[in-house]
């Protein structure tokens, strides 16, 4: 069992190792330090103050190891930085990377979190119920509504959402944030509504097959047979054995909970990771960027791992390779 | 379902409606005289010699005072005395050269701040020459990085300054890391600008130069504290300068979060609150203006000659998006707003505020900005640029007879801008309503006929034998600016050219710009002063884009402009200067290197609580002469913004009515 | 609208050509073959609403594919048209232009009460340049058809050749290709996205690529699991043991089981990539002409006082349409295939 995990945590390393390199070739394929330097200085700006902001920043060397410089470069650089944890300070801005994680992880989670349970819970509830009354006409129903949930792109809800709520009824506001936990919630009703409501579809249609699955196993009719009630049955028998699917998915979500929800902040004007992540992309900003997509590939791998090890622990039946 | 989630669902849908508000501010700032507004770009940097957009302005306008001032309320635009006594006059002294003397009022103190108690006892101290002559001397520092070392450059000894200071640094590995005063004495200063005594500043210009007046009445050259440039270095937890400004301004910045939220308090170290008995005129409301300033509609008269800084604080929070912007504008939480293109309709009516508007208590603000927005040439271009000769003015002509600025504004500005005819704008010394740039008609016919007379009959390449491709490059990758060059694309698919839209990144944008990639472009100028020679030097071939990286991107180079431009230059108005501005018009009606569209119209919305307003259509320090009324602004917002909560109580009725016959077949099931 | 001036369409015409000749060539041998046949039919009669929409599509889809140059008149006020190909929907519905906004069916237009060039013939009205809504709308199926049909025809195959590889042969393979998806897994889409369609050059079909790139690690995944197991059944090993080749066995034993993932993969990935072009389009690098662009400007009309709804409702229509009735027939689809429930009347 140790070999296993330490085997996973490796290979987990070397996932996080590999997400690096190819951001770095990705970023640098596409823009130059000279780039970050227009876009952080304003274009107006002479050859020697870039020269100058280059080296500020530590852009001013080669790119890609080569004779003679093999360890004074940009990706060694790369990785050397991110490795010792050290982010710096924002390309576009100048301002300490950590304190903009530290302030942006706050609304992210308050997003995030709210809209994940909400939706998990509402999921789950709902799909036990279609299991319940499977074959009825809420079944029926609440399958055709999903397909239709699915298929709107979560834009129209965004814009309907915002539209319809925010303007027309003036229950919350339409977008903003103020810090301070009285205000909050109010800015987070309406992204969370329309969160959850554009994953509704697919997150019933997901569960309601893994119950049915369940449901229509062997030992459920032996349940039933032996005089079990159907809520019991389903509370007892059939939620504990769905766990498995439940769990991956559930636990595979979680590093997307931190790093936010990139289309929900961007139209909410919620100042999370997510518009983080978005204004880097935008305004080049290279630092953040790695800083961004690093802690997100660490958490997602650290998910991993720990979804593979309950794999195993939890069904017997998975061979460990 | 649950019988026992009925009392939640209905304990929930209860709460929700005695919490429900789309108010986003703290309760407690209902009463006070606080100003909300918003911006969408955050500043980069509050740096005074470098802070250039708008929004920066909002803030070190309101900061930082400057030895002068514009008139606030009369136009054409006329200066009057800040932090100085009174607007010099200019002396001239032999050699051509032309000397200022500044006279700065007595008590005059920065705000307090601790960078102050570094350096002395005290956390303010006196304002002196010595803080203005510093500051110029920061603007002629290459790691400053200054955008506006050019109209300061007229000062004597400036430009050999920072090159002195460039030479230290690079001779002197340890130079760079002295404190700015040091390098600066080291240097030797600026011969041009000098401080006679604690208050009295001496200005010697090379050569006439009646604008650099102008540049003292902008935040560069406001007094900055040298104890706050050495403070302020971002080292061991300080902020760096560019964040934290310490100015003498009306207000002070009291939280800045850029990405969020800025606030500015009220300053009590302000002259205008420390001395009311000066009446000095950037401190009082001025009593004189243009006719109908003043009166019902517009501002009351009682207000003339009030002192300033009503407003205790104002509070500005990023808004990305223009559109719930403007909502929230309408449901009050903002008090003024500019008006965005899809509200247009509901708001203007005729050309005035619309009724319903009206009984909001709005006040509607129209004024012309000093701007010009065209299309342009790259004139270094082959097929389109001076190098196609007489073809290619021809085909440029011909292009500019087919665009259609009066439709453009009705579609993509609901007609709020003048159509231009010249790049100078109404207000300016130049301008004349009645010329008429002959190529600026429409006029199909006329631009067929040239078309075939340089070459490209019914628009065909006779290369190709295809119609005649160029490309419009556009950095606006949004559907709306895509649809504004289309419409321009339409136009001239009439005369049988194929114009292809290459719609970029802004970083891509650039690039091709850099390398001299591009025929057709759009773009605007904005007036940093109102002079025509802010306009007309950008079409000056030493400020051409491909050489020197200046603004001229259509690197229109044309020897007889150049000369002409170097006489006008620095000419005060007279009939001379006139009539050779008219003949640098005349020269580019012809040689069209640029497609003048129009002059943009500024048209701000007021709420009626907010007093004291008038818009400038430059970038004028106005917050101190605004006013607002916090009852009556307490009382509309809760009047226009009752929640809505009957769909509440029907969703949940209906759920309810959902779940019966659910229920019921469950348990006829058990049975 | 960018300029057609290129000969693309001659390449477009092929491409139609080809599918047509496909299509029957396909139909024949499923004629042929019983089982086959059967789930079709049976498919079919589980939803023939959704099955008939989803042909609607497919037509005006080819519709607009098919193009040739010239007849358009000399008169007509957009003299380069004459130079560019038409495809046949534009020949049949559009060409019908006015100044801006008027709504469907209106005589006058919109904001500004002039009288229509042709008042009355906008079913859908019209958008902020005066195209007719209704053909605009029409023209984004291609789009779409184009957008999640080729890049489902990049995603699979790569998904199937590395899943299958990875699945079958494993040891250092596995660990390899386990490796690539792990990594693009890791990284936001977003900025893959972004970074790709910046770099690439601009067009559809590098859109495509892009999105094809970044969507293939998700069936790669399944395709990997599933070969894990097949590749431990009994006849695969008395085949092995016969001495058949890997290729033989891949092609013959395993492929053929994975179809039916291929299938409701495919539906899968096709609505979750319309959905996500919707996205670049509001993050303005999206294909020119979908129906996600559309939707992007709706975000503006939609506030507008009053407000221009038709633009955004022909788009709503032509996006759930379209991915209600390819979800329904995966589900028809899925249904027929499935020993459970193969052989229920509905």
């Amino acid at each position: 069992m140790l070999a296993y995990v330490v085997r996973r945590t490796c290979f987990g390393a070397l996932v996080v190792l590999g997400v690096l390199l190819f951001l770095f070739l990705l970023f640098f394929g596409v823009t130059s330090p000279d780039d970050i330097a227009r876009r952080a200085i304003g274009d107006k700006a002479m050859p020697h103050v870039i020269e100058q902001w280059k080296k500020n920043h530590g852009y001013d060397k080669p790119r890609l190891p080569g004779p003679g410089h093999l360890t004074d470069n940009l990706l060694v650089e790369h990785y050397r930085r991110m490795l010792t944890f050290d982010f710096g300070k924002s390309d576009a801005d100048n301002t300490p990377i950590v304190d903009r994680l530290k302030h942006g992880a706050v609304p992210s989670l308050c997003l995030t979190v709210p809209e994940f349970l909400l939706g998990l819970l509402l999921g789950i509830w709902s799909a036990l119920v279609v299991a319940l009354f499977r074959g009825t006409y809420i079944d029926k129903s609440t399958t055709i509504l999903c397909v239709v949930l699915m298929s709107v792109p979560i834009l129209l809800f965004i814009i309907g959402g915002q539209y319809l709520i925010g303007k027309q009824l003036r229950w919350f506001p339409i977008s903003g944030w103020e810090r301070g936990s009285s205000a909050m919630w109010r800015f987070l009703a309406l992204p969370v509504i329309v969160g959850v409501l554009s994953g509704f579809g697919g997150t019933v249609r997901f569960y309601r097959t893994v119950f049915l699955d369940e449901v229509y196993r062997d030992y459920v009719r032996t349940a039933r047979a032996k005089g079990a009630g159907d809520m019991r049955i389903l509370l007892r028998h059939v939620l504990p054995n769905a766990m498995i699917p439940v769990l991956t998915a559930v636990v595979m979500e979680i590093p997307f909970l931190f790093t936010g929800s990139l289309l929900l902040e961007a139209a909410f004007g919620i100042p999370g990771l997510g518009s983080l992540t978005v204004d880097a992309i935008n305004a080049n900003d290279f630092a953040t960027l790695r800083t961004m997509v690093f802690i997100g590939s660490l958490l997602f791998v650290a998910a991993q791992i720990m979804t593979d090890i309950g794999y195993t622990l939890v069904d017997p039946r998975v061979r460990l390779e | 379902m649950h019988p026992r989630s009925w009392p939640v669902r209905l304990l929930g849908i209860a709460l929700c409606s005695l919490a429900c508000t789309n108010n986003p501010y703290p309760n407690a700032d209902d009463g006070k005289k606080v100003y909300y507004s918003s911006f969408s770009e955050p500043p980069r940097t509050l740096d005074p010699a470098v802070a250039y957009t708008t929004t920066e302005h909002e803030v070190t306008g309101a900061v930082f005072d400057t030895l002068l001032e514009y008139h606030y309320l009369k136009r054409p635009y006329e200066l009057i005395p800040g932090l100085a006594v009174r607007v010099p006059v200019a002396e001239p002294l032999p050699e051509g050269r032309v000397r200022y003397t500044f006279e700065l009022r007595p008590e005059l103190r920065f705000q307090e701040d601790e960078c102050f108690r570094r350096f002395g006892a005290a956390a303010s101290r006196e304002i002196t020459a010595d803080d203005v002559v510093f500051q110029v001397q920061r603007i002629a520092d290459p790691q400053v990085n200054s955008p506006v070392v050019e109209p300061f450059s007229n000062l004597l000894g400036f430009s050999e300054f920072s090159a002195r200071l460039a030479k230290l640094g690079k001779d002197d590995g340890t130079f760079s890391k002295l404190p700015a005063r040091e390098r600066y004495r080291r240097a030797g200063g600026i011969e041009g600008i000098k401080s006679l005594d604690a208050r009295r500043l001496q200005l010697t210009l090379g050569a006439a130069y009646p604008q650099i007046l102008y540049w003292f009445a902008m935040p560069f050259s406001t007094p900055v504290p040298w104890e706050a440039v050495e403070h302020y270095d971002g080292k061991e937890g300080r902020a760096p300068l560019q964040d934290h400004p310490v100015g003498s301004g009306a207000y002070l910045l009291s939280e800045y979060d850029r990405q969020a939220r800025i606030v500015l308090s009220r300053n009590p170290n302000w002259y205008g609150l420390g001395h009311p008995e000066w009446t000095a005129p950037g401190a009082v409301f001025p009593s004189d203006g243009e006719p109908g300033d003043f009166g019902p509609g517009a501002i009351e008269p009682a207000r003339k000659g009030l002192p300033l800084a009503q407003i205790v604080r104002a509070e500005y929070r990023r808004e990305k998006e223009a559109i719930p912007a403007f909502t929230k504008f309408l449901q009050g939480y903002f008090d003024n707003s500019g008006i965005i293109n899809e509200s247009f309709d509901k708001v203007v009516r005729d050309d005035r505020l619309s009724d319903e508007m009206k009984s909001y208590g709005m006040r509607l603000d129209k004024s012309v900005e000093a701007s010009i927005y065209y299309i342009g040439f790259n004139m270094e271009d082959p097929v389109v640029g001076t190098a196609a000769g007489e073809r290619g003015r021809k085909l440029r002509q011909a292009m500019s007879l087919v665009v259609d600025t009066v439709e453009f504004l009705r579609l993509f500005a609901n007609g709020r801008g003048v159509p231009a005819q010249t790049l100078l704008p109404p207000g300016l010394y130049g301008y004349d309503p009645a010329r008429k740039n002959p190529y600026r008609a429409l006029d199909l016919e006329r631009a067929k006929a040239l078309l075939a007379e340089a070459g490209y009959g019914d628009g065909i390449d006779p290369k190709t034998q295809r119609p005649l491709h160029l490309t419009f490059d556009t950095a606006d990758t949004s559907p709306e600016g895509r649809q504004a060059v289309q419409f321009h694309v339409n136009n001239w698919r009439k005369l049988g050219i194929d114009v292809e839209i290459a719609a970029t990144t802004y970083n891509k944008f650039q690039q091709k710009v850099r390398d001299g990639a591009y025929q057709l472009f759009q773009w605007g100028w904005v007036a940093d002063y109102p002079d025509p020679e802010n306009f007309l030097f950008l079409l000056w071939s030493e400020m051409a884009r491909s050489k020197h990286n200046g603004p001229n991107t259509a690197n229109f180079k044309h020897a007889e402009y150049d000369k002409l431009f170097l006489a006008m230059k620095s000419m005060e108005n007279s009939p001379a200067r006139l009539g050779i501005i008219q003949r640098m018009l005349a020269i580019l009606e012809e040689e069209r290197p640029w497609i003048e569209m129009y002059h943009r119209e500024q048209y701000a919305l007021y709420h009626g609580w907010f007093a004291g307003v008038k818009a400038a259509g430059l970038s004028v320090p106005t917050l101190k002469y605004q006013d607002l009324d916090p009852v009556v602004r307490r009382q509309k917002r809760a009047d226009w913004n009752r929640p809505v909560l009957w769909p509440m109580y029907l969703l949940g009725l209906l759920l309810l009515l959902a779940a019966v016959p659910g229920v019921r077949s469950y348990l006829k099931e058990r049975q | 609208m960018v300029s057609a001036l290129t000969n693309s369409h001659h390449t477009s015409n092929v491409v139609v050509l080809l599918l047509v000749l496909g299509g029957l060539w396909l139909g024949w041998r499923v004629k042929r073959n019983e089982p086959w046949h059967d789930a079709l039919a049976d498919a079919f009669r589980r939803g023939p609403t959704a099955w008939c929409v989803l042909g609607l599509y497919v037509l005006v889809a080819l519709a607009d594919s098919v193009a040739w140059k010239g007849g358009v008149s000399a008169a007509a006020p957009d003299q380069v048209a004459r130079f560019e190909a038409k495809s046949l929907l534009d020949r049949a519905v559009g060409g019908k232009t006015e100044k801006s906004y008027s709504a469907p069916l209106a005589t006058r237009e919109f904001a500004r009460d002039r009288p229509l060039v042709r008042p009355g013939t906008h079913l859908l009205g019209t958008d902020k340049l005066g195209r007719d809504v209704l053909f605009v709308t029409l023209k984004g199926a291609r789009v779409a058809l184009l957008v999640g049909g080729f890049t489902s025809l990049i995603a699979i195959p790569l998904a199937l050749l590395f899943g299958v590889l990875a699945g079958y042969f494993g040891k250092w393979i596995d660990d390899g290709v386990f490796f690539v998806m792990s990594t693009l897994a890791s990284m936001p889409s977003v900025l893959l996205l972004v970074a790709m369609i910046t770099a690439l050059p601009r067009g559809t079909i590098w859109v495509c690529v892009a999105l094809g790139v970044t969507s293939w690690v998700g069936f790669c995944r399944l395709a990997r699991g599933e070969t894990f197991k097949l590749r431990e059944l009994d006849y695969v090993n008395a085949a092995r043991a016969l001495g058949a080749s890997h290729a033989r066995i891949i092609v013959r034993h395993i492929l053929p089981n994975l179809l039916h993932l291929v299938l409701i993969r495919f539906v899968l990935l096709f609505s979750a990539l319309v959905l996500s072009e919707a996205v670049l389009s509001w993050l303005n690098i999206g294909v020119d002409g979908s129906w996600g662009q559309m939707v992007a400007q709706a975000k503006n009309e939609l506030s507008r006082d009053p407000i221009v709804w038709w633009n955004v409702a022909g788009a709503t229509v032509g996006l759930v349409g379209l991915l209600l009735s390819i979800n329904v027939v995966g589900d028809t689809i899925r249904d027929a295939l499935d020993p459970r429930t193969r052989g229920d009347r509905a």
